[in-house]
This record gives C-alpha cells, sequence and structure tokens, in this order.
C-alpha cells in the first residue's frame, strides 16, 4: 500500500537547479524592469517621452495616476524574479561557484538600489526568506543602501578570487569577463555613494574616498542586455508593444526635444524618428507632456528602433537594455572629481567631454568636438555652473536608455532644471506638483502584515533633498 | 394474462411464483403465462417492479387473469444513493430527491446538468450560453473550499467521471467555452439523477464528494419483448437578451466642448465611437475613400444591426435506443447524434456528438450475475471567442457605431468591407482594407479566419459482478473507468493591413498569427469491492452491514504548445507548429498520478417500518499528502422517523418523517504540493515575456509556489435536519431540510507578500461556512378521470461566509485589473472588489466640484457577491385524458451581483441606453460635491459630459444586480396510446414542442446580459460577463416513437 501511494514525487519541475541556470533568469528580470516598466515609467517622468493622442495605453503615467496595481507586476519582477533567483546563487553550495556568486551579489546590489530608489523604504534584512519571514517588514532607505554596499563588497571578494570558473555565456551582461564586473562594481559603488551626496554628505565623501583609494577601475563597455530578433528574446519594451499589437503608444515629449533643439544636438535625430512637421496634415515634431488630450488626432514623432521603442520597426528588437552605460561612469567620475573626492585623481573637463562623447559614440552620431564647443549646455556649461552641466548632460546622455536613472537624477540633484508639469493630471497628485516615487503595489498591501501604509507619488523619498 | 389497470394492455416481464415454492413463469410479450402449479399450489404471486404485488388463489381455475395496480408510491420511494445502492427513500437521513427521465426530457436541453435546473432546491446550477456544448456549473448548498472545486461529484451508474472544466482561448478574458465534460452525456440515455446534497448522502464516495455528488443513473433494458425507441429532439435558437441600445447619436466624437456644451463634432469615419453628433437623417457619406469613391448612406440609428447580424440556430438531436431481454439477461442499447450550429453566421459555431451506450446484465446462476456498461463520445466542436481581443466577435460586434449597417457588411469581397483589396486595375493589395474601422475587424472577418476547433474521444464504462454466496450475503465488485483523450486547436490568422484611403487618417491592423494546439489526456479508473451482509434480528428489527474497498487513480497528461508567442507565423494561413517564428511556446507540459485506497464501512439498522437509522466510516489514504499525514478517517450518522406509522391512518397526514444526520468527510489535494520546485525561465511582463531559451542561454528559475511538506487534509462538517410531509391522501406534499456546513484546514495556495521572493504559500488555513434551508412543495390540484394538474416549488436559501482566512484577507478567484473577484474574510464566497464611484452617506454620488464627474474611491471596495441570496422555481405540470401533457417551469435568482463588460464596452463606445439622451449639460444624476469642509452639497450646477465619463468607468460601477427570473422550460406533448396505435407497427407515439430558456426578466440596472452567461466556464470564476457569449432560448419540437 505504501509503495502504491508512493507516486507523488513531481516529474514536470526539478526540485534543484544549478547556480549558473539561475543567474541568466535573475539578469533577464532585471532587464525587464529596467527595459519596459522603469523605461517607460522613467522616460516619461523623465519627460523625454508622452502618451501619443491617438493611443491611450499610457494615460495615468502622464495622468501622475497610476492605477493601485500598477506596481504589482515591476515588483513581483525584482523580487520574484530578479532578487530571490540571485539570492539563490549565492546561497548556494558547490565548488568554483565564486564568480558567479560575486555576479549573482552584484546583481542583488544593483536590483535593491534600484528597488530603493524607486519605491523608498523596502524590505530587505526580512526579505527573500519565506520560512523565517513570512511577512518581511520594511527598512529605512539608509539601511538599504547599506546592504546594497555590503553586497558589492561581497561581491567584489568574490569575483577578485583566483581559480574560480567563469560563468561564460550564462552571464547575459558580460560574457564571464571578470575584470568588467569589477569595473561595474566600482562604478555602482560611486553611484551608490553620490546618491547620498546630499542626504549623508560624510558618508558620500568617505565612501567615494576610500573607494579611489582601491586605485578602482570604471567601466568603458556598457553593463547592459543585448537583446536578439527572435520572439521572447527581443528587446522588453518592444516585446511589450508586439503583445500591445504594435501600437505606437510613446512619442516624443517637447521638455527633451526643445532641449536637444536648442543645442542643435544631433543625436535628437538617432533617438527620435522625426517626422516633418505640417499643421495640414496634422503632423507635430513633439508635443507638450501630456497633452494627448488638446492635440487629438495628431500624429506626433515616436522615439527611434534604436532604443527600442518604435513599435511598427523591427529593428527596435535589437536595442539594448543599458544598466550602467559608457556615458554614465564618466559623469559619475566627473561629479566625484568636481565634488572633490577622489583623492586628487581624474579632471572634471576631461571627464565631462569623455562623457559627452561616449554618448555620441553610443548612438552613432560621430564626434562630438564641435557640439561640445559651441552648445549652450556644452562647454560653456561646464564653465558656469559645473555640477548642473554634467547632470544636465548625462540627462541628454540617458535619453531612451536609462530614463529612471535620469528621472532619479533630477530627483536627486534637480537637473536639469527645465522640467515643465504634465498637463494631464485631473486626478492624482496635485496640480503642478511631480511624481517623486513608485507608488508600493497593491500586492504588498494585501498580503504583507508588515506593509507599513501607502505613501502618495509626490512624496520625496530619504535621499531626496533637492 | 397479466394486463396494467392504467391502460388495459398487457405487461410483459411479470414473474408469477406459485406461493412457497420455486416453481415460477415470466409473462411473455403478450402478457400471458403458463405455469404447472405444483401440487400444494393454492396461490400465484404476481409480481412487477412499479406496481403492487397481487395474490391471487388458484382453486380450479385453468385461467388466471390479474390486472395489476401500478404503485406510484413504490417508484418515487426507490432512490439511487452512493455506490449506486437502491435504498428505500423512507430509510433514509437525509435529503436525496429525484429526477426522471420525464423531467429532462421535458426541458429539451442537450445537457442533463442543465435539465436540472429548478427541479430540486439545494443546487445552484449555472447554465452559462445555454447552447449544446456550452459550460454548467453545478454547486450544492453554496460550496466548501475556497480555491479547490467546488462542484458536485459526477458520478454514473457508481462510478465517478471527470467533469474538468478548462476554459479554451488564453483565459477567462478572451474565453472560448468548450464546456464542461459533464456534459458529455446524453440526456436521453438517464433513468434517473438523484442529487445527493450533503455529505452525509455522499460520505460512501469520500473526499471527492464532500461538495455532494451528482447519481446518474443510466437505462437499463427490462425483460420482455425488445423495444425499439426512436427520439429526436430539433430545436430552433435565438439570442435570450441583447442589450439596450441609444438610437439618438452615431459614429464620431465631439472635439470642441466643457460640460455644458458641444461647439463642434468630429464625424471621424474610422470611429468605432458613437459619441458623434445627433442623428439627423441626412445622406451623408462614410467609411473609406476607394478608387475615389467613399459609400454614402442616411445618418440614421440602424436600430437592428447587431440583432440581425445573428442567424437562427438550429440542433437536431436524435436517439435510437434498443433495449429488452430475456428472464436471464437485459440490454440497452442506444445510439445518439446531436448536431448544431448555433446563432453566429456561417459555421463557425458547430457542435456535433456521437455517442453509443450498451447497458447489459445477465444472471449466470441464481448466485452469480455480471453487468456491463460502455458508453463512447465522440465530440467535434468548434467554437467562437468572447472576450476583447482581436478573435472575440461579440465584443467587434458590440463596437459598431449606431448608424453602421453591420448586418449588410457580409460580403468580404465587397471592397468596403473586406482585408485584402484589388484596385481598378486588377492588381491585388493583400496588404491593405476597405473596412471602415481603425480599431475594430469585421466580425464576418473574424468568424472566417479565427478558428477554435475542439475534439474529443471518451469512454466511460464499468463492469460488475455480484456473487451471493449465501442468501444473507452479497459480494460485489465493480470496476470503472473514464477516459479521454481531447485536443484543441487554435488558430490565429497573420495579417498586417494599412487602410486603402490614407486620408481619414485610418490606423492599421496587424497581427503575428498563431497556432496553438492544446492536448488533455485524462483516465480515471475507480475499482470498489463491497460485501453486504443482511439480517433480520426478529420481525421488527433489521440490519445489513456493508464493508468495502476503494481504489482510484487518476492520472492526467496537458500539453499547451504554441507557435512563439512573440513573433507568431512565419508563413500566412499555414497552421502548423512548424511554421513558429521562434522557439515553440511550451505553455504547458504537465503529467499527473495520484492514488486513493479507502476501506468504508455502511450499517444500515431498521426497526419496524419507522424507524431506520445509518452510520458509516470511511478511512482513506491518499498519495496527494505527505505520509505522515495522509490517512485520514471520517464519519457519519443518521437517521430517520416515519412518525406517521405511529399514528391511525387518517385523510389529513398521510405520510409524515423527520430526518437528521450528521457527517464528516475529509478531503486530500492535488498532486505535486509538497515541494518547492523551480521552471523554466520566464519573466511575464504586462503583455509580453522574456523567455529562454535566450539565443543558447538556458534558465531556471525559482517557481511561484512555496510547497508544503506538512499538509494535512481538509475537513467539512455537515449538519442536517429535514422532514417529509404529504397531507390530503398524498395531494399536498412538503419537503423541507434545513443544513449546515463547515469546511476547515482548507489547503490552499495563499498570496504571500513578493517581497518574500514568492507569491504563493500552500497552508492549511481558512474556514467556509453554509447555512440554508431548502423547501419543495408538492401538489394535485385536479385529479380527475381527465384531468390530472401538478403544481410544485422549491425554496434555496444558502447563506455563505468565510469565516476565517488566517493572516490575509482575501484570496483572488478571478476577474481583471482593477476588478477582483475574491473569497474574503467575513464575506459571502465570490465577493466582487473593485474601485467603484465614491458615495457619501447618503448614497449620493460624489464628484468632482470642478469637471462634475464622480470621483472613484481611494480603495477597492466590496460589492456583493455572485451567489444568489436565494433561489425559487415554480412549475405545473398538466394532464389531459393521458394524452395530452403541459407543462412549465419558472425559476429564479435574487439578489446575486454580475460584473458585465458588455456594459463596460457599450459605456465606452456609446451605444447604450444609459449613455442617450441629453449628453452634456446635466448634473450627474443624485450627485454632490464636497465643499472646503469636506460637507456634501448637492450638485445642480456643476455638469457633466457623458462623452468624459462613460468610456473610463471605474470598476465597480460595471458590478449590477444579477437577479432573474426565467422561463426556464414550457413544452406540450400528446401521447397516442396503445389503442390508438393497434393497427400500426408502433406500441406508443408521442409528439411534443418544447422550449427552454424562453424569457427572461431581469433587474432594471441589468439592460445588458442574461446574468447566467460566464467567461469563466464552470470554474470558481462566475457572474463574469467578460464580453461572454450571450445566451439563447431554445424551442422545437420532439417526436418519440417505439416500436
Amino acid at each position: 500500500c505504501k509503495k502504491f501511494l508512493d507516486v507523488n514525487e513531481n516529474p514536470n519541475n526539478p526540485d534543484t537547479a544549478s547556480p549558473n541556470l539561475l543567474l541568466p533568469a535573475s539578469q533577464a528580470a532585471t532587464g525587464q524592469i529596467m527595459g519596459n516598466f522603469f523605461q517607460i515609467y522613467g522616460n516619461f517622468w523623465a519627460q523625454y517621452w508622452t502618451q501619443n493622442p491617438t493611443s491611450s495605453q499610457y494615460r495615468t503615467v502622464d495622468q501622475y495616476n497610476p492605477a493601485a496595481t500598477a506596481f504589482d507586476r515591476p515588483w513581483l519582477i525584482l523580487f520574484r524574479n530578479a532578487l530571490v533567483n540571485a539570492d539563490l546563487i549565492t546561497k548556494a553550495q558547490g565548488s568554483s561557484l565564486e564568480y558567479t556568486k560575486g555576479i549573482a551579489y552584484l546583481m542583488k546590489a544593483y536590483t535593491f538600489q534600484v528597488a530603493t530608489d524607486a519605491f523608498g523604504d523596502i524590505p530587505v534584512s526580512q526579505a527573500l526568506q519565506p520560512e523565517v519571514y513570512p511577512a518581511p517588514s520594511y527598512d529605512a532607505q539608509a539601511v538599504v543602501y547599506d546592504s546594497v554596499f555590503n553586497y558589492i563588497d561581497k561581491g567584489m571578494a568574490l569575483i577578485s578570487v583566483s581559480n574560480s570558473s567563469s560563468p561564460g555565456a550564462q552571464d547575459m551582461v558580460f560574457q564571464g569577463n571578470m575584470a568588467n564586473w569589477k569595473a561595474f562594481a566600482n562604478t555602482l559603488k560611486l553611484k551608490a555613494y553620490l546618491r547620498l551626496a546630499y542626504v549623508d554628505p560624510t558618508k558620500a565623501a568617505a565612501g567615494v574616498r576610500a573607494l579611489y583609494a582601491t586605485n578602482p577601475t570604471f567601466l568603458t563597455v556598457d553593463a547592459s542586455i543585448k537583446y536578439l530578433s527572435t520572439g521572447g528574446n527581443e528587446n522588453p519594451l518592444y516585446n511589450e508593444m508586439v503583445g500591445l499589437s504594435r501600437t505606437q503608444n510613446i512619442v516624443a515629449s517637447t521638455t527633451a526635444i526643445s532641449h536637444f533643439d536648442a543645442n542643435s544636438d544631433p543625436r535628437v535625430a538617432k533617438l527620435y524618428d522625426l517626422i516633418p512637421t505640417d499643421a495640414a496634415a496634422k503632423t507635430e515634431r513633439s508635443i507638450p507632456q501630456g497633452s494627448y488630450n488638446t492635440n487629438t488626432g495628431k500624429t506626433v514623432s515616436p522615439p527611434s528602433a534604436l532604443v527600442g521603442a518604435r513599435a511598427s520597426n523591427s529593428a527596435s528588437a535589437t536595442a539594448p537594455v543599458k544598466f550602467i552605460s559608457v556615458a554614465e561612469s564618466y559623469f559619475l567620475q566627473a561629479e566625484a572629481v568636481q565634488r572633490g573626492w577622489t583623492n586628487g585623481v581624474g579632471v572634471v573637463a576631461t571627464l565631462y567631454t569623455q562623457g559627452i562623447q561616449a554618448s555620441f559614440t553610443a548612438l552613432g552620431a560621430g564626434d562630438a568636438t564641435a557640439y561640445i564647443a559651441s552648445a549652450p549646455d556644452g562647454a560653456a556649461a561646464l564653465a558656469a555652473n559645473p555640477l548642473k552641466a554634467i547632470i544636465t548632460q548625462k540627462y541628454y546622455a540617458m535619453c531612451g536608455f536609462q530614463g529612471f536613472e535620469a528621472w532619479t537624477e533630477w530627483r536627486r540633484t534637480g537637473y536639469p532644471d527645465f522640467f515643465t508639469p504634465s498637463v494631464a493630471p485631473i486626478l492624482g497628485i496635485p496640480r503642478g506638483s511631480f511624481p517623486l516615487r513608485m507608488a508600493y503595489p497593491n500586492t504588498e498591501a494585501t498580503s504583507n502584515k508588515n506593509f507599513p501604509g501607502i505613501v502618495t507619488i509626490d512624496q520625496p523619498v530619504w535621499w531626496d533633498k533637492n | 394474462t397479466v394486463t396494467s389497470s392504467d391502460d388495459k394492455l398487457p405487461i410483459p416481464g411479470v414473474s408469477v411464483r406459485v406461493k412457497g415454492t420455486q416453481v415460477g413463469a415470466v409473462t411473455d410479450a403478450n402478457g400471458r403465462y403458463s405455469v404447472n402449479v405444483p401440487s400444494g399450489g393454492t396461490t400465484l404471486d404476481f409480481s412487477y417492479i412499479g406496481y403492487v404485488v397481487q395474490s391471487k388463489a388458484i382453486g380450479s381455475a385453468t385461467t388466471i387473469n390479474v390486472e395489476l395496480v401500478s404503485d406510484a408510491q413504490v417508484l418515487t420511494d426507490v432512490v439511487v444513493t452512493a455506490n449506486a445502492i437502491k435504498r428505500e427513500k423512507r430509510t433514509l437521513g437525509y435529503s436525496a430527491p429525484t429526477i426522471t427521465s420525464e423531467a429532462l426530457e421535458q426541458s429539451g436541453s442537450a445537457s442533463a446538468l442543465t435539465a436540472m435546473v429548478g427541479r430540486v432546491p439545494g443546487m445552484n446550477i449555472s447554465s452559462s450560453s445555454n447552447t449544446p456544448g456550452s459550460s454548467t456549473r453545478i454547486v450544492f448548498r453554496g460550496g466548501t473550499s475556497i480555491a479547490g472545486n467546488n462542484q458536485a461529484l459526477i458520478v454514473i451508474d457508481g462510478v465517478p467521471v471527470d467533469n474538468s472544466s478548462v476554459i479554451g482561448g488564453a483565459d477567462s478574458r478572451s474565453s472560448v467555452d468548450f464546456g464542461n465534460r459533464a456534459n458529455d452525456i446524453d440526456p436521453d440515455d438517464i433513468e434517473s439523477i438523484t442529487p445527493l446534497l450533503g455529505p452525509a448522502a455522499a460520505a460512501l464516495y469520500g473526499s471527492r464528494a464532500s461538495n455532494g455528488a451528482v447519481q446518474i443513473t443510466t437505462k437499463s433494458g427490462k425483460k420482455g419483448k425488445t423495444q425499439i425507441t426512436f427520439n429526436t429532439s430539433n430545436t430552433f435558437s435565438s439570442i435570450l437578451k441583447l442589450p439596450d441600445f441609444q438610437n439618438e447619436y452615431g459614429q464620431g466624437y465631439a472635439t470642441d466642448y466643457d460640460g455644458s456644451v458641444v461647439n463642434e463634432y468630429f464625424n471621424d469615419s474610422q470611429e468605432n465611437w458613437s459619441w458623434g453628433a445627433p442623428f439627423n437623417g441626412a445622406m451623408q457619406e462614410w467609411g473609406q475613400s476607394i478608387d475615389g469613391v467613399r459609400q454614402s448612406k442616411p445618418y440614421s440609428a440602424q436600430t437592428d444591426n447587431v440583432r440581425n447580424f445573428f442567424k437562427t440556430g438550429f440542433a437536431t438531436d436524435n436517439n435510437l435506443s434498443f433495449s429488452g431481454g430475456t428472464d436471464k439477461s437485459t440490454f440497452y442499447l442506444a445510439l445518439n447524434t446531436l448536431n448544431s450550429d448555433g446563432i453566429f453566421p456561417g459555421a463557425q459555431d458547430v457542435y456535433d456528438k456521437y455517442g453509443v451506450r450498451f447497458n447489459g446484465r445477465t444472471d449466470f446462476s441464481d448466485k452469480f450475475s455480471a453487468g456491463i456498461s460502455f458508453n463512447y463520445n465522440k465530440i467535434n466542436a468548434r467554437q467562437v471567442a468572447g472576450g476583447q481581443n482581436d478573435n472575440s466577435v461579440f465584443d467587434n460586434v458590440l463596437q459598431t457605431p449606431r448608424d453602421i449597417p453591420l448586418d449588410k457588411l457580409g460580403d468580404l469581397n465587397n471592397k468596403y468591407n473586406g482585408f485584402g483589396y484589388t484596385d481598378a486595375n486588377g492588381v491585388l493589395h493583400a496588404d491593405q482594407y476597405g473596412y471602415y474601422g481603425s480599431y475594430t475587424l469585421n466580425p464576418y472577418y473574424i468568424l472566417q479566419n479565427f478558428t477554435n476547433d475542439d475534439a474529443i474521444n471518451r469512454i466511460t464504462g464499468n463492469v460488475n459482478l455480484e456473487y451471493k454466496p449465501l442468501s444473507w450475503l452479497t459480494i460485489q465488485d465493480r470496476i470503472g473507468t473514464d477516459t479521454y483523450s481531447e485536443r484543441r486547436r487554435q488558430l490565429t490568422p497573420k495579417f498586417s493591413f494599412s487602410p486603402i484611403d490614407l486620408t481619414t487618417n485610418q490606423g492599421t491592423h496587424v497581427s503575428n498569427g498563431g497556432y496553438q494546439i492544446d492536448q488533455f489526456n485524462v483516465t480515471e479508473i475507480v475499482n470498489d469491492l463491497m460485501a453486504t451482509a443482511s439480517h433480520t434480528f426478529s420481525e421488527d428489527f433489521k440490519g445489513s452491514l456493508m464493508v468495502g474497498h476503494n481504489i482510484r487513480q487518476r492520472t492526467t497528461s496537458t500539453n499547451r504548445t504554441a507557435t512563439n508567442a512573440s513573433a507568431g507565423l512565419v508563413v500566412p494561413d499555414w497552421y502548423n507548429l512548424q511554421n513558429s517564428n521562434g522557439p515553440l511556446n511550451v505553455i504547458t507540459d504537465n503529467i499527473s498520478q495520484r492514488r486513493l485506497v479507502g476501506v468504508y464501512a455502511d450499517l444500515n439498522l431498521a426497526y419496524k417500518n419507522y424507524l431506520f437509522l445509518e452510520a458509516t466510516a470511511r478511512n482513506d489514504w491518499s498519495s496527494t499528502l505527505p505520509v505522515q499525514n495522509n490517512s485520514f478517517f471520517y464519519p457519519s450518522v443518521s437517521g430517520s422517523f416515519v412518525f406517521s406509522e405511529l399514528i391511525k391512518p387518517n385523510n389529513i397526514l398521510s405520510y409524515g418523517k423527520v430526518r437528521a444526520s450528521v457527517a464528516k468527510v475529509g478531503n486530500d489535494t492535488d498532486p505535486y504540493q509538497l515541494l518547492t520546485t523551480f521552471s523554466k525561465g520566464t519573466i511575464l511582463s504586462g503583455f509580453g515575456s522574456t523567455v529562454f531559451p535566450f539565443g543558447n542561454v538556458a534558465a531556471l528559475q525559482a517557481g511561484s509556489t512555496l510547497g508544503n511538506p506538512n499538509l494535512k487534509p481538509e475537513i467539512t462538517t455537515a449538519y442536517e435536519l429535514g422532514t417529509e410531509l404529504s397531507f390530503l391522501n398524498n395531494r399536498i406534499g412538503l419537503d423541507f431540510t434545513y443544513y449546515q456546513n463547515k469546511s476547515k484546514n482548507q489547503i490552499l495556495a495563499i498570496p504571500i507578500p513578493n517581497s518574500t521572493g514568492y507569491g504563493f504559500s500552500v497552508v492549511n488555513v481558512g474556514e467556509v461556512q453554509n447555512k440554508g434551508i431548502e423547501l419543495t412543495l408538492k401538489g394535485t390540484a385536479v385529479r380527475s378521470a381527465d384531468w390530472n394538474i401538478d403544481l410544485f416549488g422549491t425554496y434555496t436559501r444558502n447563506r455563505n461566509l468565510v469565516v476565517d482566512l488566517g493572516d490575509i484577507d482575501q484570496v483572488v478567484l478571478g476577474g481583471v485589473s482593477g476588478m477582483a473577484i475574491v473569497a474574503a474574510e467575513g464575506r459571502p464566497y465570490g465577493e466582487f472588489y473593485a474601485v467603484t464611484n465614491q458615495t457619501d452617506a447618503q448614497g449620493r454620488t460624489i464628484v468632482d466640484a470642478e469637471t462634475g464627474l464622480p470621483l472613484p474611491t481611494a480603495t477597492a471596495q466590496y460589492l456583493g457577491s455572485y451567489n444568489p441570496k436565494f433561489q425559487a422555481s415554480w412549475g405545473a405540470n398538466i394532464t389531459f385524458k393521458k394524452h395530452w401533457n403541459l407543462n412549465v417551469l419558472f425559476d429564479t435568482k435574487q439578489g446575486n451581483k454580475l460584473y458585465s463588460r458588455t456594459k463596460d464596452i457599450l459605456a465606452f463606445v456609446g451605444v447604450s441606453e444609459e449613455t442617450g439622451g441629453q449628453r452634456f449639460g446635466l448634473p450627474f444624476p443624485n450627485s454632490v460635491y464636497l465643499d472646503a469642509d469636506g460637507n456634501s452639497v448637492v450638485n445642480n450646477s456643476v455638469f457633466y459630459n457623458k462623452q468624459d465619463y462613460f468610456p473610463d468607468l471605474n470598476p465597480g460601477v460595471n458590478i449590477i444586480d444579477g437577479s432573474f427570473v426565467k422561463l426556464r422550460s414550457a413544452g406540450i406533448s400528446y401521447s397516442f396510446n396503445k389503442e390508438q396505435l393497434k393497427s400500426l407497427p408502433f406500441s406508443a407515439v408521442s409528439l411534443g414542442v418544447f422550449g427552454n430558456n424562453l424569457f427572461i426578466w431581469t433587474a432594471k440596472e441589468n439592460k445588458y446580459v442574461d446574468p447566467e452567461v460566464n467567461s469563466g466556464g464552470a470554474t470558481n470564476e462566475q457572474g463574469f460577463d467578460y464580453t461572454a457569449q450571450p445566451s439563447v432560448r431554445n424551442y422545437g419540437f420532439n417526436l418519440r416513437v417505439t416500436f
């Protein structure tokens, strides 16, 4: 009888998984977040993009009135796809797993930072331990940042050992290139400390100085996932658009376009499919943020396939998702030097130029020298207000690829200073204000008895002092 | 000759026995018999089922003619109970009403389950679209399980059969109703149905019958002359209820307006919106300009453009049966065909079912007999999708502007209607379309190009052996199986159409296409070995004890594979998995096996003819529970007391019985719930997903559900009290039941915070309680030589409460983004939960002081349950001169709620009645706005406009009262008696007209749908009209001929 009843072993799913198989799932999940959900919210709230008047999918984003359930899915992907799999790797037993575990720690650090930058206080110390903490309590953002630094250090230690096995192609970001991962770790640490520059400058300065004391390498290649044209392997935003019957929901916002244009920036033609403006044919180069209702029936320039956002162009499929870009790496270093936290290493103007040139190169926009020399936001701006210039140029460099980081840096520094409130809001947060965080997901509110309560999206996060 | 007192005709197969001897005979086809009476034989006993036993003294007579009197009491008093055990009704300690084959015939329904609606109380049956092959959900006494199956177990001739309900299409938001498998049985083959409503009645079936059981007994042959019966039912169908439309405004929308006034309308010829200018009847161009020409038509309402889109459906259901037997053997052989073509134009909603049944039984000796039952069904169906995707015909029909003559757009070769266009020079532009709509596809095009097929092969049957080694001992073994394979194919065309006319700013229609195959295989094997000993302790005190052993195994395999989810097909129109553009999308590849072993005992004691006691006990061992918890025991006790036996015979109370029972039933869980597993890397986003392999990179990820190695069985405890009374020589009958049941330790995958890294955790949690009453009243209003008028009514009230859910507040059973159907602690099961319009304490809608538009509630609100507060039915059965029969049955459900996306989409496009009337310059009805101090100010001055309100309704506004009254069935039939047919080769002929689902009266706020339609099929997701297929009324004629 006992044997007769012993048929309950699951034949459909394995109950163990090797770390090298979990790694790409974790990385691709972070790719979905950065390349789709946070790409959309980020690029809208950083005012690169706005809702197309002839469609409706993202109206609530421009209305600053996301549905209560709008952040359920990204939160799910963060914790249940990206973080839990990274966490399982770090806990795995076995030999020669140091590199894979180290990468997992760095992915965990990167993803936790993204999550806290989006939502503020989040579970970290009690997260990902369902047996011990079935209802994880939320940690203050300062605590989350401490965990991020801790994970970076642990990751750095693991990837610095010799004689471990490279995960090779299972590493979707650097294909097992550990030198790049070391640069990633350093750049991420720099980015994380700089985020605290206003809320805790002492700690930020000490952290950056300690980092520079190690003679760090920084990223000179993009930390990105390169997508394929194969169905299911496409750029996440494009893949989402295919799921929406290839409706073009996203078009150019006047906020970004007007400033690219004011600088005669050649990158604008790479980032958007600019259409001729013709009043009779009701076509527009851009429309003001959130003005879909007053531009009913008008055709507006969409973002280009280069950034993965052109629904009708299959070339969008192969647009990469950038976790940290080369340009960003230079601008971070430029800011660190500008703040005087690098123990004398580096020159602001050089790094600033390198950042702009890296952006031009990445977009195939050629040599940036003439632009830097002539554009009002180029060399002249650096001379006038270096920090403002660095962050503003970083803003241009992040267009279409790193909307979330651009919005986050705007929250941190107040730059660029030319955002205009969306005209769409009817409900939601008070008119004239901006979204300063993402809302906690409904699923946490309904399932976690330690949920701290709803925070409206116009409330700044802890490090946001500007 | 033995004849019947009813019609004076001979009865074949009557057992004639010389009293006190083993000598006897059976009457032949003409009712004649002969018997050699041994010396000393003085009396003959005549017995036949359904008739009162008669004894006649032999004396010196050589011919003894007897007229047997039928015994209606006997017929209704035999009930088929759990494990197909026949019991006298009076002995039962629980409610077990019986539905006869006549009642099933009267309904004229192709579904045996739907045919039961309104016949007995305690059952909540939802018939969805009421077409052949559509879903029927059947729940007794409210349902006990939070997330598990709540439907009653379906049992045919003692063998449980599969009743899977797997919605076709991706999910309930794009559902194709392929029905539930219990509807495969042909109602013509059914002798009777006994709903075993409570756990006490069903205890012997064990864990699977914790929601009660439907005991179906199929027809068997009778000893005597072979009977050939041909029965044909031919049914026409049409939509029962269409939405009410506005007929004042047409295509387009207001462009320059505020709450009070419109300055400009845009007659946008690509629109699905009917927010345009008021109708003026003037000739107006519409649609695209093709080869320089646009069509024109008057700008006025096409009042019946939706109704006329549909055609009259037709179904023919034919059953030919042969039955008969010798004194040793009986058989029943039936062939059945059902061919239906539904209400959608063309032949895209067809359902063809072919069946053969053989039931036979033979006595090899006095001690040993064997029976076999076999049924084969072949079903081929093609159904139309509902929901909101491109493939939903109804969704596209409903979005037709009020002035577009939809019913005249069926000619797809007409360049103004079709997709693909041949220009004036004869050049084909396969990628251009001439249809007017940018946002909708021509529903006729959808019908021709999107296909959902289903093919089923199914065998059910059992072999059953009976051995009586001793006069007091019966040993029985029954082995039964149910095995089927079902294969579904879903074809989605690949196309990319741009408009012919670019000047009207028309949009493109793009689809990557797709092909999906769903293959389901289910095999169940059940064996029951039972030994029954009966003993007469004394004249007054009798008893029997049955002990049994049960083994059950269920194996399933599910394989759902499609072409690449994102990139679809390579080549258009080639529907094969080889045509996948990129890696195949393996949606499900799953096998499962579960086993259960049970032992049980059933003790019956009878004192005199009025006191009865039954006790059952069962212990199960289940493969799906952890070893340490896999054995569970549960008992039941029930008793009945026929107190009328103790009262002197009188003219008032003819029969009186009280009954009581208490029962416990344990339940196991699905296979593979104990461990946490990993799955292939798949990151699902809102509308797309990242899927591995990614190039050559493979990935695994943690599963979504935490397993639980310590699960315990669920326990349901039920109490039941009831009485059966009849008065005035059985002219009035009453059956009343009060019950209460509680299910606790429910095995449930509860949602846990995603911040744990997992989404669900399998736990024992929760308690659901149902309390209710069931009442049946029957009366014979007229009983005369010519007339018999029987009236009956039922009333059912169930109070359902989710008592406890542990740490969580609610479990989601279904719904859409922004609207969930939940089981929430402290509320009835199946509660709607959604954001809705804010109201103040007086129930007035709170509007924005500037826009006049209703404000949404800050959080989702509980807005009522899909479960009715009460149900009732009322019917009459009138016979005249024994030839004519008229029957009518009404039923009602009251107090249930319904989410209607049909309402929502009609509001969005501005075609429903509520969007008509004055559209501007009015305040929102019964509204207030809040002043600076938060006080309500009655709003007469802030005007809203309907064009800003209706296209963007809060989901809660679409949750409406689902109460209804239906004329469930009605029919008239005429039967010829044997004398009328004397010169013909027929022994019986009846002819009738019938109808079902004939008329509906809905709550005032429901101007949209039959509340029984459902996009969730027969699952726990009920009250969910996600542009579900409309239900139909059926009417037709029936001819039954017996040779």
